[in-house]
């Protein structure tokens, strides 16, 4: 790199630098000589080079017909030369400098991280054309071609894997730390990294729409939109700035002291306030998008800092939400045709339980020829179609088949069809759901003759995460729509504080409505679209799985890109950091500036010192900001 | 007609200088919606492109002494 190079690059470096020096030396030689022209000669060459820049500016805004702070700075540099204090010139200059200078590298630092995260996207391809593979720019890759994808590479495209099977790590897209396994079928994300294996992978979004391209955007206008207390702080600072040309012409015309009132105009300046609270949040939702969680808004972050409540939806959030047969006990047959019954009847219904029996009663039904020759059994579809079919919402279904009427269901189902419970079956079912599961009764022409237990996991994560939320001050709630006994069950399991059973989906909406008219800060955890009301009527709405989903975020404020739920403590714990460091940056400027004033008024502080001081809140707030990127 | 250009400048120094842009582009002919983020750098504009010039944009950043990139 040549000399000038290196200047272009730093010249804003070097130019304060050099202003910095300068005035060093002149100082030092006025000091040991008094304040004699050399000194001065120094200190004005100071000024006149730190300012040059800073003088560019502030014509350029008044060629434009704005008054801006370099245009202050350059009249109070000015107006001091010319009335002698040259000292105060060269330091307001020099500090003024140094000032923007370290404002604009710690910005550039904030601006870059998200390009960064572009960056992660390999600028080549290798795709499969004509059975060559050829390697083309990345944006070029059009959809449902195929993309070899080396071990060790970065992923260009979204897209899905049709042959090769690798671990893939995810990070960069989703926040999850463990590579994620990978095989024909799997959906990829530009952006993410593969591993050990070569993936074949059919692009399904490639250019400017990609998973990760979305989230960069909807990340950036999170990062642009006001929070409340930085909309309060615009409308403040629109009163306040002219306010204080106000009080300088006042200070003038009362004192004739025009070093003082070009002190107030420069110092005067709502710096630290306008800058601290938009740092803060950019850095935070930054934080965020790098730990898998998508933040809509300053706004939103701000709510969440005050939520006292998290309301879980169980079934796919506290859960894995893929329910499996646990056990099938027969009364009046065996087990086998229970399953099998079941199965008949449930084979039309789209209900979650329904495809867990039917796929139960799949894999128990072996046909006989083929289990006494040993050969495998490929997905047999050997449960035969009702005759006829009928869903009763909330209670189960009942068929008709081969002259027989199959009804499954719950105990309501069979309370409105007269069907006597006999207290075996009873307690059968009190049993399972007193450890968590789901039981349905399998009816034939009006006779119990078996009961069916569905299970679905736990999250490993989630006694964890609702401990976590306890530790931090937070109640947690589950709403769920299954019965009294599988939701105290579960609830106790994950150690939950209270649960809400037997709710339809709009009791669920209807439940985080009462708390908050109890005054409760509610967040409400779930997947975007079965419980988007829910989301959308609690304060902090918060969706599971968003990544390659569009539609989880719109209805909620934060999304947690992988269904990651110990990222909700960290998020929580996020926003109310995020709060708390906003209130410091208020506070350091409202104090800076207050003191500032008071000091200028009373004449004990000067130009000079009142922009060291100025200038080091500004970068106080911006450095304190910045804190919440590594929170 | 509007159509819609964004660039990114990365080196705004503070935020009185991001409005200054705004005002700037905001006066050039033929634009109809500004939007300068001081946190992310990023100028939207929004201009119909039978009046105004896309390159006078980057220009009028540049006569504030700022860079613009585009992306």
């Amino acid at each position: 790199m040549t000399v000038r190079e290196y200047y272009r690059k730093h010249r804003t470096a070097v130019v304060t630098a050099t202003s910095g020096l300068l005035y060093a030396g002149g100082w030092s030689l006025g000091y040991a000589t008094g304040y004699d022209t050399a000194s001065a000669l120094v200190l004005v060459f100071a000024a006149v080079i730190g300012g040059y820049d800073v003088a560019k500016h502030a014509y350029y805004e008044l060629r434009s017909w704005t008054i801006g702070i370099k245009t202050l700075v350059t009249l109070a540099a000015v107006g001091a030369v010319a009335i002698g204090e040259y000292w105060e010139a060269a330091a307001v200059v020099f500090l003024f400098s140094l000032g923007s200078y370290l404002e604009g590298r710690t910005m550039r630092k904030t601006r870059t991280a998200l390009q960064e995260l572009l960056e992660l996207t390999p600028a080549t391809a290798l795709v499969r054309r004509d059975g060559n593979d050829v390697e083309v720019p990345a944006r070029e890759v059009e959809e449902g071609e195929t993309v070899i994808v080396k071990p060790g590479a970065k992923i260009p495209v979204d897209g899905e894997v049709v042959a090769g099977e690798s671990a893939v790590n995810q990070a960069p897209v989703t926040g999850e730390s463990v590579p994620v396994h990978k095989t024909a079928g799997d959906d990829v994300f530009a952006g993410t990294v593969n591993r050990e294996g070569a993936l074949d992978v059919v692009a399904t979004g490639t250019g400017s729409d990609t998973t990760l391209q979305r989230i960069i955007r909807r990340v950036e206008a999170a990062q642009e939109a006001q929070s409340p207390t930085e909309q309060f702080i615009d409308r403040f600072a629109r009163y306040y700035t002219p306010a204080i040309v106000l009080l300088a012409v006042g200070a003038f015309v009362v004192t004739r002291d025009v070093l003082m009132a070009l002190t107030l105009l420069v110092i005067g300046c709502p710096g630290a306030l306008v800058i601290g609270p938009p740092v803060s949040v950019v850095s935070a939702i930054g934080n965020a998008a790098r730990n898998g969680v998508l933040m809509k808004g300053g706004e939103h972050l701000e709510r969440a800092g005050r939520i006292d409540l998290v309301a879980f939806d169980k079934t796919g959030t506290l859960t894995k939400g893929e329910t499996t047969v646990a056990s099938v006990q027969g009364f009046e047959c065996d087990a086998e045709k229970t399953l099998r019954l079941a199965g008949i009847a449930e084979k039309k219904s789209e209900h979650h339980l329904a495809d867990a029996i039917l796929d139960a009663a799949r894999e128990a039904d072996v046909p006989e020829s083929v289990a006494a020759h040993g050969a495998p059994v490929v997905g047999s579809a050997r449960v035969p179609d009702p005759d006829d079919f009928e869903v009763l919402a909330g209670k189960g279904v009942v068929a008709r088949y081969d002259g027989r009427e199959i009804a499954v269901g719950n105990r309501a189902l069979l309370d409105e069809r007269a069907v006597a419970v006999p207290e075996p079956v009873a307690a059968s079912v009190r049993e399972h759901e007193e450890a968590g599961e789901t039981a349905v009764h399998v009816v034939r022409d009006g006779t119990v003759v078996g009961v069916i237990a569905l299970r679905d996991e736990l999250r490993e994560t989630a006694p964890r995460v609702v401990r976590a939320l306890r530790d931090a001050g937070v109640r947690t709630v589950m709403l769920t729509g299954d019965n009294e006994r599988t939701a105290r069950a579960v609830a106790e399991r994950v150690g939950i504080d209270d649960y809400r059973a037997e709710l339809l989906p709009e009791d669920k909406q209807a439940a985080i409505e009462a708390f908050r008219e109890e005054g409760s800060v509610v967040a409400m955890v779930g997947d975007g679209i079965n419980d988007a009301p829910s989301l959308a009527t609690a304060d902090v709405g918060i969706a599971m799985g968003a990544a390659g989903t569009d539609t989880a975020i719109e209805t909620a404020d934060m999304a947690l890109m992988a269904d990651d739920l110990e990222r909700i403590p960290d998020a929580v714990g996020l926003s109310k950091a995020t709060r708390r460091n906003v209130l410091q940056n208020v506070g350091i400027a409202v104090l800076t500036v207050t003191v500032l004033l008071a000091g200028v008024l009373t004449s004990n502080v000067h130009l000079a010192g009142g922009m060291l001081v100025h200038e080091g809140s500004v970068l106080l707030v911006i450095l304190n900001g910045m804190r919440l990127r590594r929170w | 007609m509007t159509e819609r250009t964004q660039f990114r400048v990365r080196d705004f120094d503070c935020p009185t200088c991001a409005s200054t842009v705004e005002r700037v582009l905001r006066r050039a002919d033929g634009v109809e919606h500004v939007a300068v983020h001081y946190t992310t750098g990023r100028v939207e504009i929004e201009y119909d492109p039978a009046v105004a010039d896309p390159a006078d944009f980057e220009s009028a950043i540049e006569s504030q002494g700022y860079t613009p990139q585009v992306t």
